[in-house]
């Protein structure tokens, strides 16, 4: 296959799976696709921002070697603790949205760091680590709240005007887009970037030409944190509460999406923009299947039929080029 | 017997077989011979069924066969000894033995007809373990007479053995080719692949050359020689033993007191700027131990080193690479090269720091220095954005010596550079071992190959079981001399 073709596989799947939508959407009342209504469309982007945030950095992870399945416990420890912070939190001051956002924003970063030093120092597998790290906080989560939603109130509550602000559609889209950026710039371009595809691709090489391999680690699994935090943040906005058990099997969507952009689990491979591109797909299929009111259980066992088939395509792919 | 006509293969662009004939006939032993690369192993694989072949075809006893699998070649009576052993570390060796063969039945395991089944297997390859201990526990002489044991278990008429003596030790080789002259009056057919001429010359009845991916020459091992067989293998004329002209500097490169690690025990040694000293040993003697001591990668227990005047004591690579010493790892696959990445990002992965701006890389700072080193190194390429697992074994190799080039080190400890490469690049690699040191460099130049060394270096330090056995010069060193240090039984 030629380069440049073999290069935009996943932007073809993409196409593919866009144009499959066109044909099978139903069609409105005056006859136009609904699949292509600018209000689904960006529906969608804005369904997918909180998987695609989480989704940036985990293919940062996933190229360094390792995985992080904590993410999705941290998207609802993220959205409670905001939560509570913003409906109990009695504090005067100005600015006390941004306070509260870094707070939750700050701890998951932490949550990120501790699994980072766990994977990097202590040398436990990533797997087993961010299991752990899953388990444990979603128990923080529920523990904090008592198992409770906490609620955002309504009106002129401070809550309320967050959710207002961190709801809004173009505002989410836009952070996603901006993220990608920033991800695909720090991968591409950056000596870290560099240093995260060498240590996930050959450790011992990276060790015996001087590479940090456990800041580097440690960073990819901070970011994972902080990711993850801002998406609790958004859903948190979006829902309008703080449920601590939300965010459930959040880590693998967010892991297929990278593994259908074609990043592969071993380590030192990977694009973000595959990992957009798969976060995509995921997304445009599930609206499909929903506006075709396909049964959700269904949808899920179509949504694993479609992981499956993508990863395949990409083995046929790689063993043609050998 | 057996019949291979016209085998092709290849990888992607790469050939690694173009039309290679062969036959195998009962009670022969016949040599397959060719430096890295040249096919030797991929002809073995695709008569084994692990590989299969593009074209040409094979016939065993004058039908034609296809041996898709490696239960076909089983069922057809051929049995292979990986040079990589397909063994499997947390089985024993009765079970590694009994896993694939035909009289076990898989559902119920009776262990004493497995022990009794592979005694005298084990027996016939003179291994005193017991069928029950476990394989990860033997080391790799011992699991490589397994491999033979398991392929002599299946009866099989043609037997292929791959580098079978790469690993043992001298007193385990003989046996192992008293072995296969047993073998070889049972009847059967042996291909017997090595680099050791002069154990090919003891034991085979023909030998076969191959030359990158070609048939070069059949021959009656006793119409031809050594030097016959290495010339064909080359194809050229090569002068091993044109010496190094250079002289050292008086200046003190490194100097190296008592170094003691868990492997090391009180190295001593001196090496001037420009000086080459070679570090011979067997596999396991310390060498790479001591490399890789130097390097920051192993704590030391005790020692005081100098590097170009200064204390030198790294507590990690990145600081010995501030010291200007670089260290060329032994295994280039495994400790050197990002087989998926690029050349140019396996070239410069060692000065990205001095490379970029606030985090950024300069791209174009890089490809331009990179280009320049890799001109240098000679590396043969078609782009340095390919991968460089794209590139001969020689050619990865100047891509790493660039890497480090790259970071303008002053004493750099090269293990092994050569191992792997072929004839040409051997050369090249010399040249630039010759000139650096030319250009005041210390190298520090560990090989298996004593030739080599006695080719390039100007002293030669010979290591045995972690500590320093003795240095001698160059010029008035004998390879028995080398070898008695190297294996114990003197010390200067």
């Amino acid at each position: 296959m030629k380069p440049w073709l073999s290069r935009f596989q996943s932007g073809i799947g993409l196409l593919l799976v866009f144009i499959l939508a066109v044909l099978f959407s139903p069609h409105a009342r005056d006859g136009s696709i609904i699949f292509l209504n600018l209000g689904n469309l960006s529906d969608v982007l804005r369904q997918q921002a909180e998987i695609g945030i989480i989704a940036l950095a985990m293919t940062l992870v996933i190229i360094s070697g390792g995985i992080d399945l904590s993410v999705g416990s941290i998207v609802a420890f993220s959205a409670s603790l905001l939560a509570m912070l913003l409906v109990r939190w009695n504090g005067a001051g100005p600015s006390r949205e941004a306070i509260a956002m870094a707070a939750a924003i700050g701890a998951c970063a932490l949550i990120g760091m501790v699994n980072g030093v766990i994977v990097a120092r202590l040398r436990i597998q990533p797997f087993i680590v961010t299991l752990s790290a899953m388990i444990a906080i979603r128990g923080l989560a529920r523990w904090m709240t008592n198992n409770n939603n906490i609620d955002f109130g309504f009106g002129q509550d401070l809550s309320a005007r967050f959710a207002a602000l961190f709801s809004d559609k173009l505002l989410v889209i836009l952070l996603w887009a901006i993220l990608s950026v920033i991800f695909y710039l720090l991968l591409e371009y950056t000596l870290f970037g560099r240093y995260l595809r060498a240590v996930g691709e050959n450790e011992k090489a990276a060790r015996f030409t001087g590479l940090p391999i456990a800041r580097v680690k440690l960073a990819a699994y901070i970011l994972s944190g902080l990711a993850a935090g801002l998406a609790g943040v958004l859903h948190a906005a979006r829902s309008h509460q703080g449920n601590p058990n939300d965010g459930v099997a959040y880590e693998l969507d967010a892991i297929a999406a990278v593994v259908i952009g074609g990043t592969p689990l071993s380590g030192g491979q990977g694009s973000i923009a595959g990992t957009v591109v798969g976060t995509l797909i995921m997304g445009i299929l599930t609206n499909l299947l929903r506006l075709r009111l396909i049964d959700a259980n269904l949808e899920l066992m179509i949504k694993a039929v479609i992981i499956i088939a993508a990863v395949w395509m990409q083995s046929v792919r790689k063993s043609s080029k050998a | 017997m057996l019949e291979c006509k016209d085998i092709r293969k290849h990888y992607g662009g790469v050939y690694a077989l173009r039309g290679v004939d062969f036959s195998i006939r009962p009670g022969e032993v016949h040599a397959l011979c060719g430096e890295n690369g040249a096919g030797k192993s991929t002809l073995a694989r695709i008569i084994a069924g692990v590989t299969r072949a593009d074209g040409g075809q094979i016939t065993l006893d004058g039908q034609a066969v296809t041996i898709a699998h490696p239960a076909r070649a089983r069922a057809l009576g051929i049995g292979i000894v990986f040079q990589e052993l397909d063994l499997f570390k947390h089985l024993t060796i009765a079970e590694n033995i009994a896993l694939a063969h035909p009289d076990f039945p898989r559902s119920r395991v009776d262990r004493a007809a497995l022990d009794a089944f592979c005694r005298p297997y084990l027996e016939r390859v003179g291994l005193d373990f017991s069928p029950r201990s476990m394989l990860g526990g033997l080391g790799l002489a011992a699991a490589q007479l397994v491999a033979i044991a398991r392929a002599l278990s299946m009866r099989a008429k043609i037997l292929l053995l791959d580098e079978p003596t790469s690993s043992l030790t001298e007193e385990a080789a003989e046996r192992l080719l008293g072995l296969v002259r047993e073998i070889r009056q049972s009847g059967a057919g042996i291909v017997y692949v090595s680099h050791k001429m002069k154990e090919i010359f003891r034991i085979a009845d023909r030998v076969t050359v191959l030359r990158d991916g070609r048939h070069i020459s059949t021959m009656p091992a006793a119409e031809t020689s050594i030097e016959e067989t290495i010339r064909l293998m080359v194809g050229r004329e090569i002068d091993l033993l044109s010496r190094v002209e250079s002289a050292p500097k008086e200046e003190c490169g490194l100097r190296v007191n008592d170094l003691s690690t868990r492997r090391l025990k009180k190295i001593s040694f001196a090496a001037r700027r420009g000086e080459i000293l070679g570090v011979a040993g067997l596999v396991g003697s310390g060498r790479s131990s001591l490399g890789q001591a130097l390097f920051g990668l192993h704590e030391w227990t005790a020692g005081q080193v100098d590097c170009l005047g200064k204390n030198y004591r790294p507590r990690s690579p990145r600081e010995a690479m501030r010291s200007r010493f670089a260290y060329l790892a032994e295994d280039r696959r495994s400790e050197g090269l990002f087989l998926n990445t690029s050349i140019r990002h396996n070239a410069s992965a060692a000065i990205l720091p001095a490379l970029s701006r606030g985090g950024w890389i300069r791209g174009a700072r890089e490809k331009a220095l990179v280009r320049e080193e890799l001109a240098r190194t000679r590396t043969k390429m078609a782009g340095d954005t390919l991968p460089v697992s794209a590139l001969s074994g020689g050619n990865q190799q100047k891509v790493l010596l660039a890497k480090w080039l790259l970071t303008g080190p002053e004493v750099l400890f090269l293990d092994d550079p050569t191992r792997g490469v072929d004839i040409g690049a051997k050369e090249d690699i010399y040249q630039m071992i010759e000139a650096l040191a030319a250009k005041g460099k210390t190298i520090l130049f560990a090989s298996s190959e004593l030739l080599e060394l006695q080719r390039c270096s100007h002293r030669i330090m010979v290591m045995c079981e972690g500590r320093c056995a003795g240095i001698l010069e160059t010029a008035a060193s004998s390879q028995e001399q080398i070898m008695t240090l190297a294996t114990g039984q003197a010390s200067l």
